[in-house]
Order: structure tokens, then C-alpha cells, then sequence
């Protein structure tokens, strides 16, 4: 994340979404939210479920090896009033995630925001960014 | 042939159902115009111990001034409130349990509002120690529910539904659902009472207010990075409907173990506006897969990760408390055997 005036938007969105509505089945506390991570990937699979749903991804790394990311959000009920339904995301989508990492370094993080290769971007608040929007 | 099997198959069936034990059954008689779904109602007089008799003096004393309050029935039913719609808590309050206190859930910047006894104040000061170390576990990685009174500010989807003898309060949690009398009972007695998750609840209607008195709970905590609470604890609620997007749930919490002075404090609920939005069967172990680490924090298992977790015995009163909670408990328990 280059554009810190982007980062600190993010990071603000975000916990404002979390005092909202995230997480609340388990400890934040493995998660780093002073940080964010931006990676590009595949779905692999979209777990849209309770207590938390989760965007598999899959990622080749600069080495060449693919590694599979998993992004926590909240479940169907929270999604859905963002905009994020069951088949939003299909296996082999393209997307860029922006998340906070989990602080012991795993592939995993705490979604803050998905973007499609249309340009739409998904987040919990204030919900889907059209990519016309996203753009200005 | 086939005729005579057949014959012969029914007569064994017969007699077969013949055989087995009759069991009596006594069906209480329903009051008229009830929509009560327990009809075994306790007296309005019965008995309740001394520590919840505070909270029930000022509940009793606001039945007075409303004049008993109205008993609604099924014939005056299109005259209650209209509370129909999916609700979730006003995000702006966040999930503090006072939504007075500064900062946000993650780090609160201002003091707790509640005025604790010292033992329930360094009890939750170990507790952000803990946290702040990365030691932070929530009952609700056990499956188990939040109970009452964290239902309270819990974030997801909720229904009220009416009824003229009990009122259902649901969250979409765990499906959790708490169950208010409004038929005159009292509450449970006694010899049958136990710690509940969402307690017992009466109530009654002052006009288009729900009164509600709530006892006998287990003991938990009010929200992560929030104080615990004892089994001591009761509550009074005034749950109405301020305008037609907002039901407001004015809260006063006693609990002679934990607190010096009564909490309260003021809950909103915003209506969903959102199309298609609605509950359904929330099921917790259906993603589950945070587990708890030695040192007592939260972490969560990835695809392809194991781990091998020594499971001993899980008593039913404490496997889902922190070591700091089963102290803080267990000297209550101590207190109420002297």
C-alpha cells in the first residue's frame, strides 16, 4: 500500500466497520490491524457462512509457488447488507484483496476490502463501490 | 395367499402397538384469550432471593404507577405495538455495552461507565492486561451463546415479535432468543430455578412500553473488553419504539457482586432496510475454527493446518471461562456457601 492517505481511509473504514458489526465471534487479537496487506489472486472458494465467512484465494508468489490466502469477514446476514451475496465471488475470479495480516506472518488476514477485475470494490461499509465510482 | 400375509401382518402390528405402554398425559387448561405457550404459570407472589429484590422493588413500583399495566389478549391484539421488521443494533453504538464510553471496540479510550465493587474492578483490569499480552478468549469460539445481558448489544440481525402473553426477543446469534411473560406469572420458584443463559424474564405493558424484570443468569461478561458480571445479576428494561425506524431499550442493571451503584444504560436498535435481508438458522460450528492456546488467547486454524489440542473433561460451568473469570467466580460461589 503505497498511498498513505489511501491506508489511513482503509484503516478508518475498517474499524469503523468492525465497532459496527466484525468479529464478534472471536478475539481480534491475531489479527494486526495497525497493518494492512494487498495481495492479488483466484478465488478459490467462497465460504459464506456462519460465524464467519471466508474468501479463499490463491496467490503465486515471486517465487513462482502458489499459495492459498484465506480473508475473514462476517456472515451471510452482514455481507448481504453490504452488497455481498453468495455468488458474488466464484471460483477462479480475479481479485485484489486488502487486508490486516495476521500478526504471526500466516497467509490470512481480516478483510477490509475486495476488488474484482471490473473495478468494483467490496467492503463491508459503506457496501459495493461500482468501478465507475472507484474510480473517481 | 398374498391376502392371507397381509392379514396376518396387521394382526401383528396390532398387536404389537397393543402392547406398548400407555403414558398419561395432563394438558393444562389454557386461559381464554392467552397466546401464552406455557400455560403452567407461576403466582405473581412467588418468592425470588434477596439480592435481585432491589431491582424488583423498582420494577413493581413502575407496575403501580402504570396501574398493572394493560393485559393485552388475543381479542385486543391489533392494538399492540408494531414491531415487525428485522433490526440490528445502531452501529454508531458499536458493541460497548454503554455506548457512552469513548472509542471504539477495539480500544476503548475512556473508563468503563459501571461503578464496580474493587474485586470485579482489578478482575477487569487483569482482563485488559490480558488482552493487551494477546490473551483473549470469548465464550462465543465455544458455540456457546452470549447470554443476557450481552444479548443486548451483540450486532446482528434481530426480530421482536409481540405476542399478548410473551414476547420473543431473537437475535440471529447462535439463534438466540430470550422469552418475556406477559401473562401476570411470577417468576420461576425456587426449587426450580436455575442460572439460565437469558434469564427469566417478566413483564408487562405500560401502554405501548414493554416492562421487562429479568433474573436468575449465569455469570459472564457484558462484551469483550467489557467488566464481567456475577450470577447475582437482574435487570429492569423499558423496551419501546421511538420512532419508526428505532426501538429504544432503556437497561438499569443491579448486581450486588459487581457493582456498587445500578448500570444503565440506553440501547438502539435501527430497522434493516436492506432487500432479502433476513433471519435464518445461524449455526456456529458451521465455520468454526478458532481455538484456544495454552496461554488462554484465540487463534484460528487455517486450511491445510492441525493441531493436536489435549481435551480433558469439560465441566459444565467452567470450560469456557478464563482463568481470571473461574477466580472471580468461584470467591462469588464461596461467599454465597458461608
Amino acid at each position: 500500500m503505497r498511498n498513505p492517505g489511501v491506508k489511513k481511509w482503509l484503516l478508518t473504514l475498517f474499524l469503523a466497520a468492525m465497532a459496527g458489526s466484525a468479529l464478534a465471534h472471536h478475539s481480534a487479537a491475531m489479527f494486526d490491524f495497525s497493518k494492512t496487506v494487498t495481495v492479488q489472486g483466484t478465488v478459490k472458494e467462497f465460504q459464506y457462512t456462519n460465524p464467519h465467512s471466508w474468501l479463499q484465494v490463491l496467490v503465486v508468489g515471486a517465487d513462482g509457488k502458489t499459495v492459498e490466502w484465506g480473508f475473514e469477514t462476517e456472515g451471510p446476514s452482514t455481507l448481504l447488507r453490504s452488497g455481498i451475496k453468495a455468488k458474488t465471488f466464484k471460483p477462479g475470479d480475479k481479485v485484489t484483496i486488502v487486508a490486516s495480516p495476521m500478526r504471526d506472518g500466516r497467509p490470512a488476514g481480516a478483510w477490509i476490502s475486495a476488488t474484482k477485475a471490473d473495478g468494483t470494490i467490496y467492503n463491508l461499509r459503506p457496501g459495493p463501490k461500482p468501478a465507475a465510482a472507484a474510480k473517481s | 395367499m398374498i391376502h392371507w400375509r397381509a392379514s396376518a401382518a396387521v394382526i401383528v402390528l396390532v398387536a404389537g402397538l397393543a402392547a406398548q405402554p400407555v403414558y398419561a398425559q395432563t394438558y393444562l387448561p389454557r386461559e381464554a384469550g392467552s397466546t401464552a405457550n406455557t400455560a403452567d404459570k407461576p403466582p405473581p407472589d412467588t418468592p425470588i432471593p434477596k439480592f435481585y429484590q432491589e431491582s424488583y422493588r423498582a420494577y413493581l413500583k413502575m407496575k403501580a404507577a402504570a396501574h398493572g399495566g394493560i393485559q393485552y389478549t388475543r381479542a385486543s391484539y391489533g392494538q399492540m405495538p408494531d414491531w415487525s421488521g428485522v433490526w440490528s443494533r445502531d452501529p454508531a453504538e458499536g458493541v460497548k455495552f454503554d455506548a457512552k464510553q469513548s472509542g471504539n471496540v477495539f480500544a476503548p479510550d475512556g473508563p468503563v461507565t459501571a461503578d464496580l465493587t474493587p474485586r470485579y474492578r482489578a478482575a477487569f483490569e487483569e482482563k485488559l492486561r490480558q488482552v493487551k499480552a494477546g490473551n483473549e478468549w470469548d465464550q462465543l469460539s465455544d458455540c456457546l451463546p452470549a447470554g443476557y445481558p450481552r444479548w443486548l448489544v451483540e450486532p446482528f440481525l434481530r426480530e421482536f415479535i409481540v405476542t399478548p402473553s410473551e414476547s420473543w426477543l431473537l437475535t440471529e446469534q447462535q439463534s438466540e432468543a430470550r422469552r418475556i411473560y406477559t401473562d401476570g406469572r411470577g417468576h420461576i420458584p425456587d426449587d426450580a430455578a436455575q442460572p439460565l443463559w437469558d434469564g427469566d424474564s417478566i413483564g408487562f405493558w405500560d401502554g405501548q412500553t414493554l416492562v421487562i424484570h429479568t433474573i436468575r443468569l449465569t455469570h459472564g461478561e457484558y462484551q469483550r473488553l467489557q467488566p464481567d458480571y456475577s450470577y447475582q445479576t437482574s435487570t429492569l428494561e423499558r423496551l419501546r419504539m421511538v420512532d419508526p425506524n428505532t426501538i429504544e431499550d432503556d437497561v438499569t442493571v443491579w448486581d450486588p457482586k459487581g457493582l456498587r451503584t445500578p448500570w444503565h444504560v440506553v440501547v438502539h436498535y435501527k430497522r434493516g432496510t436492506t432487500p432479502g435481508s433476513r433471519i435464518d438458522m445461524w449455526s456456529c460450528d458451521s465455520n468454526n475454527n478458532v481455538v484456544r492456546t495454552p496461554s488462554g488467547g484465540s487463534q484460528q486454524l487455517l486450511r491445510g493446518e492441525t493441531v493436536t489440542i489435549q481435551r480433558a473433561y469439560k465441566d459444565p460451568d467452567t470450560f469456557y471461562l478464563t482463568e481470571a473469570q473461574k477466580k472471580l467466580f468461584e470467591a462469588d460461589a464461596a461467599e454465597a456457601s458461608k
